[in-house]
């Protein structure tokens, strides 16, 4: 454990050296799962019973299931009996320089200037920084508790905000959802709950920072938002890892709950680490992510801009259960490399006169594969529902690949689906154009496929966009040639 | 785990009541041996359909546990005369009609257009002669068995069109593949196989047609292999009105090769479960596909397509349009796959389906795809599903129309749009005129 | 002929029209001006029984008989036409069937004989001539792909066709180059009759310039708030509309 903590450490200090994280170091359980273990992990955390116990029947249904194998991606079996389910950060300060790190995610840094803890600040945004799997930060508690905002790491939650907990866990993505949803059910360490009482808009961004460290340490996150009647709140995930040699797992959950005439909004910029030029040693990537409008006119909107993992595998989704209620999704996704990703959405039209809307912007360059997979269904009750989807995708280079697998599921004949989706080459004139208005090949590039993401990136706030911006900049770098 | 063996058990039934039975018949199809034991093999090693299979997700199969299908004879039909089918007749027709009754060749209601020693024309069954030796070599040449049916076809088949066109042959007059089912005691299952060669430079148009006298129960299960040589250009028309009562598969498989142009318009109207399986594959580069469909569906009819557009060659165009109209409690399914593989560089693929629902309890699942391994391509596909616009409603009522005849009006027009491609005229005029009845009436 | 009386109307929950009076005999031509939003397509909608637009008060008459209860097809049967703003695609829906289907359910419902095809062939060559169409457009799924003014022409053809009682045009003449508003306009002019009425619903003068009406009327915030004759319309181009609607005095 000690020369894992000292690797960590290694790894991490120049990556982070903006940051809080440089004198932290990781208590880890020994890989392998069992129902020891989740006792254990329960029991370092002092959760209540009732929690343990939910755990416990999640791992008994895990058990019953199988890795799902419906989905584009392709990866070895995961070995579950070789993750660490548990990685604690135990204060110790200590620094060491750092050669092991790959220039090259140095590079990233630096180009995209992560923004530091008190930056955020200055700009108004709270920071609740997740670091292997424990929140050791908080900022901003105040103004949020004048609000009446509980924003705070979800091991916090279940000690002072038990009920709340209690009533909304596991009411989006039930452990019974899919294989990862069962397990991080079973196993999962820290993540964020956030509570915006009836009426209150949420006076600032709120924002997560998820870092991946320690070696072999399977990130477990569950993220619980809650807005109840007439509030709004935005909040911002980003995610950035440093190298590692082994593939890391990363099945995290996210449960919105909308109620009426609530809004919540969630981005994501992903960045993980994709592996190297081989595909080697990048995150996998399994997430659940639903939310729930449960109220008549609420809204829930998902963004995200994925550019990392090794394998992307997210559908983030909109129950549309209220009368009048919204669901939207806004992706940007970018594979290279060896990088595949699988995402898309599920739009569930329960409710009368329920809107959702899907553009997703795929890009692929070098042999990276990608697929968008989304399901619209409008049951017989969605009296009047509308759906609109616009899936594009781009290619650069001629061994990557594009698949668009949209289901549509209509029992309402009120209800009116439309579906689009293009696949083509980047505009080849586009290019030559600004080339020949002098910008560079990679600025061309940049330039034509951020207009190609337009749509997408104005539903980032400001920040995260400019940020994601620079990030698709970087990662199409070297794409072309 | 059970009820997947129970059901293997019920096709295997089918099968060996079908072996049977050409084990009792002639031995002029000894050559077609390996074909059917290929068929066979793959029939006893391959699960029923099933909703957990993707190509299936949305098309039931229960029907498959109710009814046995026993294997139909020839033998009774020889009593019907052509009075008998003349209200299924086209009108106006020059070229080659092939009638078959029940799956089996009926040269009493057959024409053979005079002096037509091109194309060659045969039967599977021998009653036109020898079947060339270059049909046979082409037989099974493409199929594959995707599912069990197409293999149990390939085991079962007895009898079905062979026609080849030769090297820059031209075929002026439309060629007719005509399919009558009547009604037996107990349900019968029938395996038409058509196969369809041009050789390079060929020119021909093709209708091909399933109707039924009465209302009758039976399982037709054809499948059909068009191979396009070079150059040649096939128009295939086909309008399947099956029996209100009946279950209709067609599994299609056309290889393009270079130049090759294939141009399709289907109407699937009757049945009460129908499924088209259409696999498209261009072999060659330059060929260019045209495809046109309506499906309609009401009552409990199941209406289902499934297209799986393979560009493996380079620079080959493909069009794909299939419209569904929808009442009472008719669901429509639609697969749309285009795959561009890797090197099939300046592929032109567009798809679209668009649907009409007209009634609370009709359902449609619709499924484009895109998979895309090569960069220099132009890939779109579009769907809708809606009811009818508020718009254009109010537009044809403000003119005077009542509401039922503008609801009319404007399926009839959505429809057309796909009907209007069908070349013929007297197949244009008996599908329009079959959508004018259906529409007629209106179920909620 | 057409006499309404304290209309109220809404939109959406919205109130669009707020006490409408506005009485038109056989022979005339009204314009009713007024600038956006005032209510202006609202009151085309409503005359011709558009669903989403509640009449929450007073009345329409027409030829001395309630106009509310009835569907659009009983209206167009008993001579009313509107000619959209934007008229309607139909794809797939040919245009001389559509004619034809549309006169002749007119007729039915009126108790006249239907006209066979060589009959309505004939009368709508007449027609095309009449207003200067491309007779090919008569061949193609109503206004699917025609261009803004090849779809005025059309509507312009049906009335022609038709040949309602009471004609309102709703903006027909947005969007048209001096040529096809002046074709436009020797249609409007050409079913002019002492038996038959049109409403010209407009924003600008320019049209009235074609098609001189008897009566002006300016409609502003769901009311006629000024009626009088062309000399009305005249004023309006000058002075705008502020004038009248009191939102500009100042400027």
């Amino acid at each position: 454990m000690g020369s894992t903590a000292t690797e960590m450490d290694e790894l991490v200090a120049r990556g982070y050296e903006h940051g809080f994280v440089t004198d932290i170091e990781t208590d880890v359980i020994p890989p392998g799962l069992n129902e020891d273990v989740i006792r254990l992990i329960s029991q370092r955390k002092g959760e209540p019973e009732w929690i343990l116990e939910s755990r416990l029947k999640a791992y008994q249904h895990w058990l019953t299931m199988t890795p799902p194998d419906w989905s584009s991606v392709r990866h070895p079996p995961i070995d579950f009996q070789s993750i660490s389910y548990f990685a604690a950060p135990k204060k110790k300060p200590e620094l060491q320089s750092l050669d092991e790190v790959d220039p090259e995610l140095l590079a990233t840094y630096e180009k995209l200037g992560i923004p530091i803890e008190e930056q955020k600040a200055l700009a108004g945004v709270a920071v609740d920084a997740v670091f292997d799997s424990v929140s050791v930060a908080t900022t901003f508690r105040k103004t949020l508790a004048d609000a009446g905002v509980i924003f705070c790491s979800i091991s916090e939650a279940l000690q002072e905000h038990p009920d709340l907990v209690r009533e909304n866990l596991g009411s989006v993505v039930p452990h019974t959802d899919n294989y990862f949803a069962a397990l991080n059910a079973a196993v999962f360490t820290d993540g964020t709950f956030v509570y915006v009482p009836k009426g209150v808009r949420c006076p600032m961004e709120l924002s997560t920072y998820f870092r991946i460290n320690a070696q072999n340490t399977g990130q477990f996150e569950r993220t619980l938002i809650v807005a109840e009647e007439g509030s709004y709140v935005s909040y911002l995930e980003g995610c950035t890892a440093p190298q590692r040699d082994e593939n890391q797992l990363h099945a995290a959950v996210v449960e919105l709950v909308a109620h009426t005439d609530a809004q919540i909004k969630y981005s994501t910029v992903q960045n993980w680490y994709p592996g190297d030029a081989e595909g080697k040693g990048g995150i996998y990537n399994f997430v659940t992510k639903r939310g729930d409008c449960r109220g008549d006119r609420s809204k829930i909107s998902w963004t995200q801009v994925e550019t990392g993992s090794a394998i992307t595998w997210k559908y983030p989704s909109c129950i549309l259960r209220g009368n009048d209620s919204i669901g939207e999704f806004y992706s940007v996704a970018v594979t290279k490399g060896m990088q595949q990703a699988d995402t898309g959405t599920k739009m569930i039209h329960i409710g009368r006169n329920t809107r959702s809307t899907i553009v997703s912007k795929g890009i692929s360059a070098g042999k990276g594969q990608q697929a968008y997979r989304g399901l619209v269904r409008m049951t017989q009750r969605a009296e009047d529902a509308r759906n609109h989807t616009q899936c594009d995708s781009l290619l650069i280079g001629d061994r990557c690949g594009a698949h668009t697998f949209p289901y549509i599921e209509v029992k309402n004949p009120s209800a009116k689906v439309e579906h689009e989706a293009t696949t083509s080459k980047i505009g080849e004139d586009q290019l030559f154009y600004c080339r020949s208005r002098g910008l560079s090949e990679e600025d061309a590039v940049s330039m034509v496929v951020n207009g190609f993401c337009k749509e997408v990136f104005k539903e980032l706030p400001m920040e995260f966009a400019v940020e994601a911006q620079k990030l698709l900049a970087i990662s199409l770098e070297g794409a072309v040639g | 785990m059970t009820t997947g063996e129970q059901r293997a058990t019920d096709l295997e039934k089918v099968l060996r009541r079908g072996q049977q039975q050409l084990a009792a018949g002639s031995a002029a199809d000894n050559w077609l041996s390996a074909v059917r034991e290929r068929g066979a093999s793959d029939v006893m090693t391959m699960a029923r359909p099933d909703r957990k299979q993707e190509a299936w997700r949305y098309t039931p199969t229960s029907f498959l546990d109710k009814a046995e299908y026993a294997p139909v004879v020839e033998g009774p039909f020889g009593a019907i005369q052509p009075a008998d089918v003349e209200e299924l007749m086209l009108g106006d027709q020059q070229g080659t009609c092939l009638v078959f009754v029940n799956g089996y060749y009926a040269p009493a209601l057959s024409r053979l257009a005079p002096g037509q020693h091109m194309p060659q024309v045969a039967v599977l069954s021998g009653q036109l002669g020898d079947v060339p030796a270059q049909l046979k070599a082409h037989l099974d040449g493409i199929a594959e068995h995707h599912h069990v049916f197409a293999a149990l076809n390939s085991a079962l088949m007895s009898d079905g069109a062979l026609l080849y066109v030769p090297r820059s042959a031209s075929v002026q007059a439309p060629i007719e593949i005509l399919h009558v089912s009547v009604g037996l005691d107990e349900p019968g299952i029938c395996h038409p196989r058509h196969l369809i060669v041009l050789e390079e430079g060929a020119q021909a148009q093709v209708i091909e047609r399933y109707c039924a006298l009465g209302e009758a129960v039976y399982f037709t299960n054809a499948l059909v292999e068009i191979i396009l040589r070079p150059g040649s250009r096939l128009s295939h028309e086909r309008l399947q009105e099956e029996s209100a009562l009946a279950q209709h598969l067609s599994d299609l498989h056309v290889r393009l090769d270079e130049g090759s142009r294939y141009k399709h318009v289907s109407a699937t109207l009757g049945g009460a479960w129908s499924r088209t399986d259409l696999r498209l594959n261009f072999a060659g580069e330059g060929a260019q596909a045209d495809l046109d469909g309506l499906m309609l569906a009401r009552d409990k009819q199941l209406n289902d397509v499934h297209l799986d557009i393979q560009h493996t060659a380079p620079g080959c165009i493909s069009r794909e349009s299939f419209k569904g109209i929808l009442d009472g409690r008719g669901k429509v399914v639609f697969d749309g796959r285009i795959l561009v593989a890797q090197d099939a560089q300046q592929t032109d693929a567009s798809l679209s389906n668009h649907n009409l629902m007209l009634s609370r309890s009709a359902e449609v699942d619709t499924k484009p795809q895109l998979e895309i391994y090569a960069d220099d391509v132009k890939c779109s596909h579009g769907t809708t599903v809606g009811e009818l616009d508020h718009n254009m409603l109010f537009y044809l009522r403000s003119r005077g129309i009542p509401s039922a005849r503008a609801r009319q009006m404007l399926c009839q027009g959505f429809a057309e749009e796909i009907l209007d491609r069908i070349e013929n005229p007297a197949l244009h005029g008996r599908a329009t005129r079959l959508l004018t009845e259906r529409l007629m009436t209106y179920s909620e | 002929m057409l006499s309404i009386r304290n209309l109220t109307a809404d939109v959406d929950g919205k109130a669009i029209l707020n006490g409408l009076d506005l009485e038109v005999k056989p022979g005339e031509v009204h314009a009713i001006m007024g600038p956006n939003g005032s209510g202006k397509s609202t009151l085309a909608h409503v005359l011709a029984g558009r669903d989403g637009y509640s009449v929450s008060g007073g009345e329409v008459e027409f030829e001395g008989q309630s106009l509310l209860d009835l569907e659009p097809e009983e209206r167009a049967a008993r001579g009313i036409f509107l000619a959209f703003q934007y008229p309607v695609e139909l794809p797939g829906v040919n245009n001389a069937h559509f004619l034809k289907e549309a006169l002749n359910a007119q007729r039915r419902a009126r108790g006249e004989s239907e006209l066979d095809s060589v009959a309505f062939l004939k009368l709508i060559k007449e027609k095309i001539a009449q207003v200067s169409m491309q007779p090919e457009l008569i061949k193609r799924p109503v206004n699917a792909g025609f261009s803004g003014g090849e779809k005025k022409r059309n509507e312009i053809l049906q009335m022609a066709v038709f040949e309602p009682k009471l004609a309102i045009l709703d903006e027909t003449d947005s969007g048209l180059d001096i040529d096809a508003l002046r074709t436009v306009s020797d249609g409007v002019n050409a079913i002019r009759s002492p038996e038959r009425a049109i409403v010209l619903v407009t924003h600008y003068q320019r049209l009235l310039d074609y098609i001189e009406p008897d009566v002006v009327h300016v409609l502003a915030g769901g009311r006629i708030v000024r009626t009088g004759d062309k000399a009305l319309a005249k004023e309006l181009e000058s002075k705008g509309y502020g004038w009248l609607t009191g939102r500009d005095e100042a400027a």
